[in-house]
């Protein structure tokens, strides 16, 4: 199980990068990663660095962009931006995960009630 | 889609490796920075902040790693670094890999060269759409080598049911023809069936191919021009269907032109293919006068053997025409194209190709055991691997990869060796192998390079890749090699045995030569010039023309300047190509004709009296002929001592009468009045067949198109040369001659077998030097696994000579194998080339034992140098290594 526990995590945590950059528009890596901290709460990080693997099979997929800037500190960094490709494949897969958790939801609450009987 | 592209920049990525890392690593640090600040900013002392920061990241090489598996190709990065690591690795050990690549080189281009000319012989097809079918068919007769039709028995059979989708002739000999326009040409053109293009599948690349209706007699005269001439003569005009060309003397209009790959069946080159135009009286059965060569494509699906026994029919019905006591002699022939073109060259291109095989083998076994020897030599670098983590898979192919890389550079090497090669063989190579001439390297061939190298690669590169990176090889401790010790051996083994039985049949085919150069012929070949000299039949059109140009020569050529003998003979010897008759036609009074077959061929010379002087010909008994013998009215022949034997056992010829039939009319009768030695005329290894001689007169009997005249002289070929051919000039300058001295022509009858014993002998030679080199490398290796226990030996007592024979005695008992599989194998092999063979019985032991003999020495002599440094190791110096 575990490669493809590893591709679900992956592909979970492109989906927020993505969201990420859609929600706050450019943002260098370490920037993303602060924020899905604060935001996920830690629990799907396991640490900083798989953040760079995720941006660079997004860049592959063509779905953001990368550019050298200038951050807020005057330190130069990598800043990267959701494309419009970006942004459709985002809504797709916003659609799909709330599907999925509708459900995932009914699911696990009918399993709930077939116990009691 | 979005894979592909993911794919091709990850591709990309492979190859701009550094600078994407470049970025990355700068993308890491300011990341790590700008946390480290933040956590400042919280209130963290600097060394926490860092700490904090490294650990959140969660490891920078590891972040490194997980986007290189994502940025770039693993399998490629894998790929390039194992080329990278080869290439150093060779480098590191320059004279072993120049080693490698040459014994490579050798064995790959060899091959390659071989296979570039056996392949024509063996296996391309032949130029012709689906040319499995197409066969070439006839009768074949006692005197004919190769089998024919007569034409009234092939329209017999072109009107009856036949096993064939189509048919076509072509007739014997071809045409001189001349064109007699302005810048006359002497070419030669083939005379051909109207069906003949279509059958062999042939389509003109201009104009049209010939109709039934060019065939008649009467139609008017046209001709198919090859692709050569009608670029050389017409310079390639496209309008070229329908201009006139002057043909001894007649027009005939040019209706196409033919591809530029044609190739005549016989392999004849030709310049324009003229229709037959078979008459009324070529197709009466009765009187067969004309001689054709069939071909045919077989109706599909029928084989060979069914074809033969369907024409049997018709092949039983012709034979109402042959006398009763022939018909035992005579049969049907059907053969493939390919057998006809390749019959003679067959074996030994068998035998060519097994000999560079063999070589080829030879190579790669000598470059295995250099890589096994290497890589003993570099078991503690793969323990070293192994231990820090490559797996199995990884180490294997990275040995395979350096087996490609040295395979590739040695078939890139060999390539050019090829090259070279090919370009000697076709510089020694005599006439009459079929399409040596075409041999070349192209695209078939290069495939064949490669696949080659190929093989070498996987031979030698996986048995070393198989040894399993044990753990004590990690303490750098030589262990012993018994395990592969046989391995090894036993390969040395293999080389010796296929050396041994090279060397024995280069022996033969040399010995052969030898034998067959050295024949006696029954004539002096010494200071003897030929002319040869042709009368084109459109200018020379009558028995009166051509005997007055050959009276007017034998005078001429008569006043040989510095003295010397001068002959004219209708033919030659020793090759064949005399006119001939059957014993059976040669009749003596008061004996009856034999009834049973023909007897065998019997040869006839028309020769002026000077002939047995200027060639030394011995008369045994009796005497030649005389001046006076060429008088209208006498009627002399001198027999062979051959036939005298047989038509006049034990009795005095001389004297006796005999007459033969010639050209279907019956001589006159004839006296005996000498018998000559007997000559060699059927080439130098047959056995001559009985002939006799007539004297040459100039009379309205004889008819002769093409004489030979024969100078016995002290003068130097180049002055008889130009004296003879302004002589006949005066004459006639426009009648070609060919000269060559009687040296010349017997050498060019052994031409043939001094070319495989050559080939055979030099692919001995490279045997015997990489089984010499496969043993030297053997023995050192041995030796230097060895070095610590020769030493403790040597301080316990033992002699510098005792070692030696130590060492000696190791390699003896595979030897003693190689060599008894090698003398099994050349006891196999004489027997499949015993048609090569001359002279000598193919079981004969001394071939094998004398290449047992070199053998042994050459081997010896290899394993004694490394023995000899065995025997001076120091055993201080050993011991004290550890």
């Amino acid at each position: 199980m575990g490669e493809s526990k590893l591709d679900l995590l992956q592909g979970t945590l492109d989906l927020m990068v993505m969201q990420t950059l859609a929600a706050l528009g450019a943002l260098h890596g370490y920037g993303i990663a602060r924020r899905i901290e604060q935001v996920s709460g830690d629990k799907v990080l396991l640490n900083q660095g798989t953040i760079y693997a995720s941006l660079v099979r997004l860049q592959h997929r063509g779905w953001i962009s990368a550019e050298w800037g200038v951050s807020d500190n005057n330190r130069k960094a990598k800043f990267y931006s959701i494309t419009k490709r970006g942004r459709k494949q985002l809504a797709e897969d916003a659609a799909y995960w709330e599907r999925l958790s509708g459900v995932m939801g009914r699911v696990m609450a009918m399993g709930g009630e077939g116990g009691n009987k | 889609m979005r894979h592909l592209r993911a794919w091709l920049i990850r591709l990309a990525g492979t190859f701009r490796k550094e600078r994407l890392d470049a970025e990355l690593s700068a993308e890491l640090e300011s990341h790590l920075q700008m946390h480290i600040e933040d956590n400042l900013r919280a209130g963290m002392t600097p060394d926490e902040a860092r700490r904090g920061a490294l650990m959140k990241l969660g490891g920078v090489e590891q972040a490194k790693e997980s986007y290189r598996e994502r940025g770039r190709l693993p399998s490629l990065e894998s790929v390039r670094q194992d080329l990278h690591y080869t290439a150093r690795t060779l480098a590191m050990r320059p004279g072993f890999a120049i080693a490698a690549v040459l014994t490579l080189a050798v064995g790959i281009g060899a091959t390659t060269a071989v296979f570039s000319v056996v392949d024509r012989v063996l296996f391309r097809s032949l130029p012709y759409p689906e040319d499995e079918r197409l066969v070439s068919f006839g009768v074949k007769a006692p005197f004919e080598g190769i089998e024919f039709m007569l034409a009234p028995e092939y329209a017999v059979l072109r009107g009856r049911q036949n096993p064939f989708e189509s048919m076509t002739t072509l007739t014997p000999g071809g045409s001189d023809c001349d064109i007699t326009e302005q810048n006359p040409v002497r070419l030669n053109c083939a005379v051909v069936e109207s069906t003949f293009l279509s059958t062999f599948g042939i389509r003109t690349i201009r104009g049209r191919d010939f109709l039934t209706g060019d065939d008649r007699p009467g139609a008017p005269p046209v001709a198919v021009i090859s692709y050569g001439l009608w670029r050389s003569r017409f310079g390639g005009d496209p309008k070229v269907v329908g201009r006139e060309l002057s043909v001894n003397g007649k027009p005939l209009e040019v209706i196409g032109v033919l591809p530029a790959g044609f190739e005549m069946p016989n392999l004849a080159k030709v310049d324009m293919l003229l229709p037959q135009v078979l008459d009324e009286a070529a197709l009466d059965r009765s009187n067969p006068r004309v001689l054709l060569r069939a071909f045919a494509r077989l109706k599909p699906g029928v084989t060979i053997e069914q074809a033969t026994a369907q024409l049997q029919p018709w092949f039983q019905d012709s034979l109402r025409f042959v006398p009763p006591q022939f018909r035992a002699e005579v049969s049907l022939r059907v053969r493939s194209l390919r057998d006809r073109q390749t019959a003679d060259s067959r074996v030994g291109a068998w035998v060519l190709l097994g000999a560079v095989v063999t070589v080829f083998l030879l190579a790669c076994v000598n470059v295995m055991n250099l890589l096994l020897a290497r890589a003993a030599g570099r078991r503690r670098e793969l323990a070293v691997r192994a231990a820090l983590g490559a797996s199995r898979a990884r180490l294997v192919r990275q040995a395979l990869t350096e087996s490609l890389v040295l395979a590739i550079l040695g078939g890139v090497a060999g390539w050019a060796f090829a090259y070279a090669l090919l370009k000697v063989f076709l510089a020694i190579a005599p006439d009459g192998i079929a399409r040596l001439e075409q041999a070349s390297l192209d695209l078939r061939v290069l495939l064949f390079c490669l696949g080659v190298s190929l093989l070498a690669a996987v031979l030698f590169g996986s048995t070393p890749a198989l040894n399993e990176p044990a753990a004590e090889w990690l303490a750098g401790r030589a262990s012993s090699t018994t395990a592969r010790g046989w391995f090894r051996q036993g390969l040395v083994a293999v080389q010796i045995a296929f050396s041994l039985m090279l060397l024995a049949g280069a022996g033969m085919l040399l010995r052969s030569l030898w034998k067959l150069q050295n024949v006696p012929i029954g004539l002096e070949t010494q200071h003897v010039v030929t002319a040869q000299v042709s009368l084109a039949q459109h200018r020379y059109t009558d028995n009166a023309r051509q005997l007055a140009f050959f009276e007017d020569l034998e005078t001429r050529l008569a006043r040989i300047p510095g003295g010397g003998v001068l002959a004219l003979s209708d033919t030659l010897p020793p090759s064949g190509g005399m006119q001939a008759t059957f014993f059976a036609s040669i009749e003596v009074p008061g004996r009856p004709r034999s009834a049973q077959g023909t007897g065998g061929m019997v040869g006839w010379r028309m020769v002026t009296p000077s002939y047995f002087d200027a060639l030394r010909i011995p008369i045994v008994h009796g005497r030649g002929f005389a001046e006076a013998d060429r008088a209208p009215t006498e009627q002399p022949v001198v027999l062979s001592e051959a036939l005298a034997a047989r038509l006049f056992p034990g009795q005095d010829p001389c004297g006796r009468m005999m007459r033969f039939t010639a050209f279907d009319r019956q001589g006159p009768w004839r006296t005996v009045v000498g018998v000559a030695g007997n000559v060699k005329n059927n080439g130098l290894s047959a056995e001559g067949d009985p002939e006799f001689y007539i004297p040459w007169k100039n009379d309205a009997e004889t008819y002769v198109g093409r004489g030979f005249a024969i100078f016995r002289t002290s003068l130097s070929e180049t002055s008889i040369v130009s004296w003879t051919r302004s002589q006949i000039a005066e004459i006639d300058p426009l009648v070609p001659v060919e000269f060559a001295t009687m040296n010349t022509r017997v050498e060019k009858l052994a031409a043939r077998p001094r070319f495989n014993a050559v080939l055979l002998g030099t692919f001995a030679a490279m045997a015997v030097v990489l089984a010499a080199l496969g043993v030297y490398g053997v023995v050192s290796f041995y030796v230097s696994q060895r070095t610590r226990e020769i030493g403790v030996r040597m301080a316990l007592g033992a002699t510098s000579t005792g070692i030696s024979r130590m060492v000696l005695l190791s390699m003896l008992r595979w030897t003693i194998v190689g060599t008894m599989v090698g003398l099994a194998g050349a006891w196999f092999g004489a027997e499949l080339m015993e048609s090569l063979l001359f002279g000598i019985r193919p079981h004969d032991p001394m071939f094998p034992l004398v290449a047992l003999g070199i053998l042994v020495a050459v081997a010896l002599l290899a394993a004694w140098i490394p023995a000899y440094r065995a025997s001076r190791v120091d055993p201080m110096v050993v011991l004290r290594y550890e």
